[in-house]
């Protein structure tokens, strides 16, 4: 029989504390795995929401407040001062209008509803409208690329009839929202009026809110021809080449255009959007370094009270020829096998548990993040939309054992059984052997 | 075999300085049946780890085959307990989880010895100390006192030690079980040519012996 042998046979020697130890070590060693799941999702999922709102400024007239006015439009100059900034990839710029019914045959899907009617009447508006309801007007927006949706301010652009429109062009064509299509029985080819003129629908999408597929979007220089704003832009989205860059460029578009616009970062929403997140990992990453030092507190205490009990054991050992090394081995060997049966326990109560922890930790650290400064209505509700999105991400983490989180488990096992060791390993060298005569 | 020149072995203890060992020196020739005798509290056990390699003495000599123990390093000190030297307890101090097979296995695993030697020699030594093969594999709770220490004779002898020092070998069993362990020492001293130094306070086992060394106070009277 080897040293190794009899320290594994050793750890069998009084089966119910094994077994107690084994229960008390799983513990520790299931809510290290835990937490450091828990810790591995929220980083993936830090990255995850850092990508999905991705790395656009969101340039706007300074003081502009959705369609009640304030503030001057932007024009192309200030977009070629933009595009000339180091890091700038591409600017997609957006005019948005409100059809109302002198300017269209349209309908607004949505009805002004109590909330519509009191903000008419707050706007002073009600002097010209006494005895008329407020209908709602379609709004109207327009960008020269497509492809940058958050000029649109919508997460998803669905076409779920025709085609998309070619953003550069000046053609009298629109893509219209569904609910919009839905309530003037239009489909593809057919047309409306809009600022006197045909204007013809290329198009019916989903962009997955009511809020946008009540709407009408157009060319840019489709849009500022028929409303008479050429050259008007109502906001500028910029494409940043990376995250790290979005501070710099934010300071250098606004060192261009100094008070004449707000400039919005997805940095700063995407900031408010993983703070939970962060919250979560910070308290990951806590327990779990509280976790692994009481599974090691709780083996060296373990470990402690079993050399001293064999302290007399210890010293025949050394009389009849054992070294300090080999019986340092032997109680390492059974201090190993204790936290292995611990790992295996702790792993399955991990898989267990993972989940319904990761569960509590995302319910008492979530908060809707309030939506980024700045800008109008439309972006405070493009930025509550992207915060939103991030915080049903939030809700959809999961943590998973896989192969590296069991070998993560065997490598804390080994790690507590060394450091659980270290000290009972000392007391070990410390043992006379002429102890055992002593205490005859 | 065993010369042993002016030891002795100081305690600290608080402001207590105690003389455990008081300039000691003996000799015992190879092969012999030796005892040390004396009281509680006289320092025989203290000269047993002494003579052991257990401690070292505060001043003097001990030299077994012309080899000097007290100046030894702790690497040749394990190896020198390990094959020049056998210990035998009063409580046996077997390993309560092993089997008395594996018990006398111990000191041979130390040794480096392969493990089927190792199990051969073991039922051999078993078998001299009087034990077949059925006692070999029970634990030590199983078996009777004086079984155990006959357990604990054959691992002291696991090895072929050139000293088997044994310290109140008959202090816990009866005086019939007792005088057979005693004959059995006795014995190996003479067949397998060990220097066999028991330590006791019973005048009896004394009288067995070839060479009885008696302790007052840490020191040597006769």
């Amino acid at each position: 029989m080897g040293t190794i042998t009899r320290g594994i046979k050793n750890a069998f020697r009084n089966n119910l504390r094994s077994f107690s130890i084994v229960l008390i070590l799983s513990i520790a060693i299931g809510m290290a795995l835990v937490m450091l799941m828990s810790y591995r999702a929220v980083q993936n999922k830090i990255e995850s929401v850092k990508n999905n709102i991705g790395n656009f400024i969101t340039v706007a007239p300074a003081g502009i407040r959705g369609f009640e006015g304030g503030g001057s439009l932007l024009n192309s100059d200030d977009v070629s001062k933009i595009s000339q900034i180091e890091a700038v990839t591409k600017t997609a710029k957006t005019l948005m209008d409100h059809l109302a019914t002198d300017k269209t045959n349209l309908q607004a899907p949505t009805e002004a509803g109590n909330f519509g009617q009191r903000q008419r009447m707050q706007s002073g508006a009600t002097n010209q409208t006494t005895n008329h309801a407020f209908v709602m007007p379609v709004m109207v927006s327009a960008t020269d690329d497509l492809s940058v949706l958050s000029s649109l301010n919508v997460s998803k652009l669905d076409i779920t009839s025709g085609e998309k429109f070619d953003a550069t062009t000046e053609d009298n064509v629109a893509l219209i929202g569904s609910s919009l299509a839905t309530k003037n029985n239009l489909s593809v080819s057919s047309t409306f009026q809009a600022y006197g003129q045909d204007i013809k629908v290329v198009g019916v999408f989903d962009a997955g809110t009511e809020f946008s597929n009540a709407q009408a979007f157009m060319p840019l220089k489709t849009l500022q021809k028929l409303s008479g704003q050429n050259d008007q832009i109502n906001s500028v989205v910029v494409q940043v080449s990376s995250i790290d860059k979005m501070s710099d460029v934010t300071a250098n578009i606004e060192k261009a255009l100094g008070d004449k616009a707000d400039v919005t970062s997805s940095q700063d929403t995407s900031n408010q959007a993983i703070e939970p997140l962060e919250n979560i990992k910070t308290i990951s990453l806590y327990s779990l370094i509280g976790s692994l030092i009481a599974g090691a507190v709780i083996l060296f205490l373990t470990m402690t009270m079993i050399v001293r009990e064999r302290r007399r054991e210890i010293g025949v050992l050394k009389a009849i020829g054992s070294s300090n090394a080999g019986i340092v081995t032997q109680f390492s060997s059974e201090a190993l096998v204790l936290t292995l049966l611990g790992s295996a326990v702790g792993i399955i109560l991990g898989a267990i548990l993972s989940n319904p922890i990761l569960n509590v930790l995302v319910s008492n650290n979530s908060s809707v993040p309030t939506p980024g400064a700045g800008g109008h209505s439309m972006m405070m509700r493009m930025g509550a939309g992207v915060a939103a999105g991030a915080q049903g991400t939030l809700q959809n983490l999961s943590a998973n054992v896989g192969v590296d989180i069991i070998l993560y488990g065997l490598g804390v096992a080994i790690l507590i059984a060394i450091i659980g060791s270290a000290i009972p390993a000392f007391v070990i060298s410390k043992v006379r052997p002429a102890e055992v005569l002593r205490s005859e | 075999m065993l010369k042993v020149k002016n030891i002795s072995k100081q305690f600290v203890s608080g402001d207590t300085t105690v003389k455990a060992v008081n300039d000691i020196s003996l000799s015992v020739p190879e092969g012999t049946f030796a005892t040390i005798i004396g009281k509680s509290g006289s320092g025989k056990s203290t000269l047993l780890a002494l003579l052991g390699a257990l401690d070292k003495p505060t001043q003097g000599q001990i030299t077994v085959d012309d080899k000097d123990i007290t100046k030894m390093g702790d690497r040749h000190l394990i190896s020198y307990r390990r094959d020049s030297i056998g210990f035998v307890f009063q409580s046996y101090n077997l390993v309560p989880n092993l089997t008395a097979l594996e018990n006398v296995m111990l000191p041979m695993e130390f040794a480096g010895l392969k493990t089927d030697k190792q199990k051969k020699r073991a039922l051999e030594l078993l078998k001299i100390v009087g034990l077949d093969d059925q006692k070999a594999g029970r634990r030590p709770a199983r078996l009777s006192g004086g079984e155990g220490q006959r357990v604990a004779i054959a691992r002291a002898l696991a090895n072929k030690p050139r000293l088997i020092l044994a310290d109140e070998p008959t202090g816990n069993l009866d005086s019939q079980t007792g005088k057979v362990i005693v004959d059995l020492l006795k014995k190996l001293a003479k067949e397998e040519k060990t220097t066999i130094i028991a330590v006791t306070h019973d005048e009896s086992i004394a009288a067995a012996s070839e060479l009885t060394f008696r302790l007052k106070d840490g020191k040597l009277i006769k």
